[in-house]
């Protein structure tokens, strides 16, 4: 990445991008690649197709950004392209839940672990994204916002398009269903 | 504060969401009450959960190369949204070009296959239009190119005319000369290779008429732009190829049990793009699609028909009822651009505005109301001069 555009908010990054800076676009990627992926991932439910939508997403943008206002927040825009994005593509492909529920999830990285570590860990990592998927596509939109984005009920409300006490429930039915399906896969118990 | 209480608000208390005053209160119940400690750690708990497999550092270090790969692609190379219904002109080239060709090609294959065993001159390459300097039309070209000779022919047609078994010595001969004036011409494009392809791709979707939204584009363009690429303009529906003498040939004379397996094939082949065009009939000026998933007599068919007889304040109550029982959010985004079209067409352009903004909201990036705005003006400027469809 230029090192001059390394402090830039992504509002002006975007109006760069817009002018046809590709440096500044490809900052953007990298700055949000990650969080697409997983958003899309949760509105998908499995690796291939949220690797579809992650770049659909970008592509998107990119053609959009000429229409993109600056001063509207660029997360919250960015995060509905993804989500409508990833949830296009589970429709198109029929996949998702069914496919990651049979053990399709890929692994996720891990900091070198030991062999026995690792199949635990592999083994454990399979259920959780096998719990994720396995919730309806709104209730893993805001799981993901919140639990791995760390998003505010506001901020997921706004990239939701629902009101903020809706996220507070549907947050809650995620992680009854999640524990539940937890409790379920380890033997019920726990 | 009782246990009751504090369930009600560990959620927010987790997610750090809990006014401080609150915050403080379930804290000091959560120290003296184990069992709303162990309800907290559950949540802790199902927030591991919701960790999402990471693909790995190799993943990431393409993958921006991959998103401006994709951008290039799209910038620089024949834009397949070009197909797409932009203006409108595209998709009336369609109405006619599409059938036009799958009905040439029916009849060249009807006259190609139902003058072999009957013993008469091969329709197909007579020397008038074979010495030509070059075909100048799809069926000319069609009736030109032997499927067999350089490998291009559509698959089945080799077999359909070997399970013949006739193998006589005249149509060898005749394969021989279409051969021969197949090397003549320029190389042919093959408009039959292309409805094959489509009919394929066609059959492998299974009723596949309910495309989603986000994917839809895609699927139109995998279904349009083969036949809008190579189709040429309509082929004059004559037997061009058939010499004078030779009795009219129609789809019984002659074929035998292989022709005629060709001849349903095409018919297969042309089937879908037929039914492609009575959908196309229900095209808006927004270029929606919609009563494509509409049944004979619903809401939307209503909407749609009576709005072609520009009666837009009864098609508008039939398109909110058509919404009200399509709670799809593919049938939402075409049908709220529709009604926002109905409004404008009776100018009540802020309700209109109301809608699309709705749209805009629910929907980021619609295609469906990407193309409407580009044809809003028109609509504001002749509210009623124009059907909304047709």
């Amino acid at each position: 990445m230029r090192a001059d555009l390394e402090g830039e908010k992504d509002e002006r990054l975007a109006a760069l991008a817009a002018g046809g800076d590709r440096d500044a676009f490809d900052a953007l990627v990298t700055r949000h690649r990650q969080a697409v992926y997983r958003l899309c991932w949760s509105a998908a439910g499995n690796a291939a197709d949220a690797d579809d939508a992650a770049q659909e997403t970008f592509v998107r943008v990119h053609r959009s950004l000429p229409s993109y206002d600056p001063a509207r927040p660029f997360g919250p825009w960015l995060r509905k392209i993804a989500w409508n994005c990833g949830l296009s593509v589970r429709r198109d492909g029929n996949s998702g839940v069914q496919r990651v529920a049979e053990g399709d999830a890929p692994e996720a990285i891990d900091p070198a672990p030991g062999p026995e570590e690792a199949a635990v860990g592999s083994e454990e990592r399979r259920q959780m994204a096998g719990a994720l998927a396995g919730l309806p596509a709104e209730l893993r939109m805001v799981m993901v916002l919140r639990a791995v984005e760390g998003l505010s009920y506001a901020e997921i409300a706004l990239a939701a398009g629902i009101p903020a006490g809706t996220v507070m429930s549907r947050l809650s039915r995620a992680r009854k269903r999640l524990l539940a399906a937890l409790g379920a896969r380890c033997g019920g118990g726990s | 504060m009782e246990c009751r209480e504090t369930q009600t608000l560990l959620t927010a208390f987790h997610d750090g969401e809990l006014p401080a005053v609150e915050r403080v209160r379930v804290e000091e119940h959560l120290r003296g009450c184990p069992e709303c400690a162990a309800r907290l750690a559950d949540l802790a708990r199902a927030d591991r959960a919701a960790g999402v497999p990471d693909p790995g550092p190799a993943y990431w270090d393409r993958f921006n190369a991959r998103v401006m790969d994709r951008v290039a692609r799209e910038a620089d190379g024949p834009r397949v949204t070009v197909l797409r219904p932009k203006g409108g002109w595209v998709r009336q080239q369609l109405r006619y070009l599409v059938p036009a060709a799958a009905a040439a090609a029916l009849v060249v294959m009807v006259v190609r296959y139902g003058g072999i065993d009957s013993g008469a001159p091969t329709p197909t390459v007579p020397p008038a239009v074979s010495e030509r300097a070059a075909p100048d039309s799809a069926g000319e070209r069609m009736a030109k190119a032997d499927p067999e000779s350089d490998g291009q022919g559509w698959p089945g047609a080799g077999a359909g005319r070997d399970a013949t078994g006739s193998g006589s010595q005249a149509r060898a001969t005749k394969k021989a000369e279409s051969r021969a004036d197949a090397r003549r011409v320029p190389p042919p494009v093959l408009a039959n290779e292309r409805l094959a392809a489509v009919s394929r791709e066609e059959r492998d979707r299974p009723a596949d008429r309910s495309v989603p939204e986000g994917n839809e584009e895609a699927s139109r363009d995998r279904v349009t732009a083969p036949a809008a690429i190579g189709v040429p303009s309509p082929p004059p529906m004559t037997f061009r190829g058939a010499p004078a003498g030779s009795p009219p040939v129609t789809a019984a004379d002659g074929m035998t049990q292989g022709s005629q397996a060709e001849r349903k094939k095409m018919e297969r082949a042309a089937a879908p793009m037929a039914e492609q065009q009575g959908a196309g009939k229900a095209t808006s000026a927004s270029g929606m699609r919609v009563a494509k998933e509409a049944s004979p007599g619903s809401p939307c068919e209503l909407a749609r028909a009576l709005a072609e007889r520009e009666r837009f304040r009864e098609a508008e109550a039939a398109q909110r009822a058509c919404l009200a029982q399509n709670p799809s959010a593919k049938a939402q985004e075409r049908g709220l651009v529709f009604l926002a079209e109905l409004l404008d067409r009776q100018a009540r352009f802020a309700e209109a505005d109301a809608v699309i903004t709705d749209v805009d909201r629910q929907f980021p990036q619609s295609r469906p109301l990407e193309l409407y705005r580009r044809q809003r003006p028109t609509v504001q400027r002749q509210p009623t001069a124009v059907p909304v469809t047709r």
